[in-house]
């Protein structure tokens, strides 16, 4: 394990605080309250990682997920996403799945079909967390996925290219990394892979039996073979390895890092869940260049600010809220997934945002007011009130150029009195480091 | 090299005075000044052989048995092409010399992936150069070139919540919008005083050039203050409005009658992007591809007829394009696959209506697929010259125009 993977170790110069354990639940999950913050601070670093990978190995509320799929409507299915991200003390599964969902980016629009929807995010919460090979099979053969790219019509002497070419391209290993004749012979091993009545089947008849030549071997694969060999190419190190960094660590990793992580995620025999974890733990996660590195997305941002205040809304109004902010789950806009990073915000998108958190400071279109006005109001001076509301939303860890705006807001007649807590948190939220995650 | 960091110091240091009112913005502007250009873009792939359909082609006929069927209730355009039957929004543009086709539009070494061939079209760069933070759009290279000449606001996207590759500028600021209503800033109100804390919000979103931000909160204090700005110009310009077509109540009509309103309005913004989804038609095309081409004629009939009725057409132009078109043949599945080039339409702006360009040969395919008569940079510079905006500087390079003005 190279330098950068080794295991942060506090010192008296840079502790486990609580900027860090913020950055640790805004990254590997949603955020989280300030008690909880504060909990994790003393427990240690090591048992700080430790509680936001999940307690068991069955994803909890499956009954949750039934009701969803018995009401049929995609709104459901998305609400219950919502409630299962909100309620995780060991939020590392969702926040897989919420990687996943945008990394095999699935449609609902095309599909037309909530419950195929709801068991594919089962699918990425039971897997997620997993060996990627494993991961890689159950999308291939999953009905959403089989159908929202096409391969329901690939069939013997008609194949469908559409899957097997957004496999490489996107799923595993990246442009330059596979020519157009493995495109065209993979999806030959792919026909034949079928959904009858939601669920999928191998149909014999279908399936293109002969000889393919794929990445420079010949045989007679079959998709298995096509998803073992392309998972065990060392260019899928690599793309699986930049993607979690992306995701996890820096909008724009260097070669180093994902080399690093690449001969990690390799040495754990692609084994996700170990891979992250140690990602989590290490120097790297907790340097200097990382921490609020990212924007925050739409949900990032929806449900880190919930979270923080301790804020009580219907998961249905926090879903459209999110899709308003662009970001609509089970609905990503194209197979690529969602945009990143600052192509999130514009001054369109940044308005939706501190509207948003307007709302939800004053209780208003369905949200209930949160307690955490009173305490910022309750704190005395506007200094003190300022630090209040810098705690609660932002570690305690502002610029001077910002505090210095919050003190000027925290002093006008308009932030004391009744709603001048509010004001001054939503002020707060409306700083440009509220944005970052 | 640019990296990430550059390009957000970049964003971070546009000028505020850039957004403010320049004193000449929308119906005082010199004349030609006001044009508007509206990029209509079928996301997806649209199948240029079923919309600009072949009438007499055999080629065409053996290639899709079954999906030729729209040849059946065709829009006769001239002697060998029809539009597909659904389109009759868009043919009626046609009879009334409102509207233009450019056979053919593509570019050479075409890319069958969506994004990639979308990047090509939105950067009109295609030697397929890899798209970074840095890399703008023709659009927003356009929209940089107004922001220099004072333009406050000068391109927007309508509709989609990110904006679009083809919009990404250097300098210029370019919003999202979806309903004007939406653009405004909220306050919290309990125990009163929302116009001051408004106010006080306000000055605390004042754009600071405070050292010691790091270029990424420097990026996303530029945008909350340019959102501030823009959303109190918006709310003061868009007041007189009244519709003067039906939009027929769909997602699409409503994203054009927005651009209409702002175009009437004279509110100063010149180039927009509309996107129209679901194109991507690998199977069972035929009754999904009606549905999309028909809500597409409507709402581009009641945008024209919008325009017309304040007088508003003549500085007007929409290009209707794709990423692509589709494979000759048609698939097992009753659908196409990615295709390369395509026709594009051309409409309002006072464009010389009728059929452009050489129809592409469908004997002669660049791997199954159609090839391109007409670089769609050319076509570019038309608009560009029509806007009165320097081709040279947005494309990079001479590109003769088609002629589509006189």
């Amino acid at each position: 394990m190279t330098d950068l993977l080794q295991p942060f170790v506090p010192t008296a110069a840079d502790p486990f605080d609580l900027r860090k354990a913020g950055h640790l639940l805004r990254r590997a999950g949603w955020s989280g309250s300030l008690r909880q913050r504060r909990e994790l601070v003393s427990a240690g670093v090591a048992a700080a990682v430790e509680s936001v990978m999940p307690a068991a190995a069955v994803p909890p509320g499956p009954e949750l997920l039934q009701e969803a799929i018995a009401f049929g409507d995609i709104e459901h299915v998305r609400s219950h996403r919502v409630h299962a991200c909100l309620q995780s003390n060991h939020p590392l599964r969702e926040r897989m799945s919420s990687l996943w969902h945008d990394h095999f980016a699935t449609s609902n629009k095309k599909l037309l079909d909530p419950r195929s929807m709801a068991l594919q995010q089962a699918m990425f919460d039971r897997l997620g967390l997993d060996t990627f090979d494993a991961l890689l099979l159950a999308v291939s053969r999953d009905p959403a996925m089989l159908r929202w790219l096409d391969n329901d019509t690939n069939r013997k002497g008609h194949p469908n290219e559409n899957f097997a070419r957004e496999l490489f391209e996107l799923f595993a290993l990246g442009r330059g990394c596979y020519s157009e004749r493995d495109v065209v012979e993979a999806a030959r091993a792919f026909t034949g892979w079928h959904v009858i009545d939601g669920q999928f089947h191998f149909l014999a008849a279908y399936h293109d039996a002969g000889d393919k030549e794929l990445f420079g071997q010949r045989a007679a694969f079959g998709g298995e073979q096509v998803v073992s060999m392309t998972a065990a190419r060392p260019e899928s190190a690599r793309w699986i390895a930049e993607r979690l960094l992306r995701f996890f660590v820096h909008p724009q990793p260097s070669a180093e890092e994902v080399e690093a992580l690449a001969r990690c995620y390799t040495q754990q025999q692609r084994h996700l869940g170990r891979t992250v974890q140690t990602l989590l733990a290490s120097r790297l996660f907790f340097s200097a260049r990382v921490y609020r590195s990212k924007v925050k997305s739409p949900a990032e941002f929806v449900l880190g600010l919930v979270r923080l205040l301790g804020a009580r809304a219907a998961p249905a109004e926090l879903a459209r809220a999110m899709g308003a902010m662009g970001e609509s789950w089970l609905e990503p806009p194209t197979v690529e997934g969602w945009p990143r990073d600052m192509a999130w915000l514009n001054p369109a998108t940044w308005l939706l945002r501190a509207n948003f958190a307007a709302d939800l400071l004053e209780g208003r279109r369905g949200k209930l007011r949160p307690a955490a006005d009173d305490l910022v109001a309750a704190a005395g001076k506007p200094s003190e009130r300022v630090a209040a509301a810098v705690d609660l939303l932002l570690d305690g860890d502002v610029t001077a150029a910002s505090r210095a705006r919050l003190l000027a807001f925290a002093a006008r007649r308009a932030a004391a009195g009744p709603g001048g807590g509010a004001a001054l948190l939503h002020a707060t939220a409306c700083t440009p480091e509220f944005q970052l995650l | 090299m640019t990296t990430r960091r550059d390009f957000l110091k970049a964003a971070a240091s546009v000028p505020f005075a850039s957004l403010l009112p320049a004193g000449h913005d929308g119906l005082w502007l010199p004349r030609g000044d006001d044009r508007v250009l509206l990029v209509l873009e079928l996301q997806g792939g649209n199948d240029g052989l079923n919309t600009v359909v072949p009438l007499h082609d055999d080629t065409y006929a053996r290639a899709r048995l079954r999906l030729s069927s729209v040849r059946e209730g065709a829009l006769a355009l001239d002697a060998g092409f029809g539009l597909h039957g659904d389109l009759a929004g868009l043919h009626a543009l046609c009879k009334q010399q409102l509207a233009a086709v450019v056979h053919g539009v593509g570019y050479a070494e075409p890319d069958r992936s969506h994004f990639r061939s979308r990047d090509i079209w939105h950067t009109a760069d295609p030697l397929h150069q890899r798209v970074a933070a840095d890399t703008t759009g023709w659009l927003g290279r356009a929209a940089d070139l107004l922001a220099a000449g004072g333009a406050s606001m000068p391109a927007a996207s309508v509709g989609s919540l990110q904006v679009p590759l083809l919009l990404r500028a250097r300098a210029a600021a370019v919003p999202t919008l979806e309903r004007a209503e939406d653009f405004q800033l909220g306050v919290v109100t309990t125990g009163g005083a929302a116009d001051e804390r408004r106010a006080a919000l306000v000055e605390l979103l004042a754009p600071n050039q405070v050292p010691g931000l790091p270029p990424e909160a420097a990026a996303v204090a530029a945008t909350a203050a340019q959102a501030a700005a823009m959303a109190e110009k918006l709310r003061t310009q868009l007041q007189r409005y009244e519709p003067k077509a039906d939009y027929a109540g769909s997602q699409l009509g409503a994203d054009l009658q927005l651009v209409a309103r702002m175009a009437i309005a004279g509110f100063g913004t010149r180039l927009f992007h509309v996107g129209f989804g679901g194109f991507d038609t690998h199977a069972r095309q035929l009754p999904t591809h009606a549905g999309l081409l028909r809500q597409l004629g409507t709402a581009l009939g009641a945008f024209a007829a919008d325009l017309a009725g304040h007088g508003a057409l003549a500085r007007t132009t929409v290009l209707v394009h794709s990423e692509f078109g589709r494979r000759l043949a048609e698939n097992a599945s009753q659908g196409t696959d990615h295709g390369a080039a395509a026709p594009v339409f051309v409409l309002g702006g006072g464009v010389k209506p009728g059929l452009h360009g050489t129809p592409p040969d469908l004997r002669d395919l660049i791997d199954g697929d159609v090839k391109p008569t007409t670089d769609f940079r050319a076509l570019y510079a038309d608009l560009l010259g029509w806007l009165r905006i320097d081709a040279r500087r947005v494309l990079g390079g001479d590109f003769a125009p088609l002629g589509l003005y006189a």
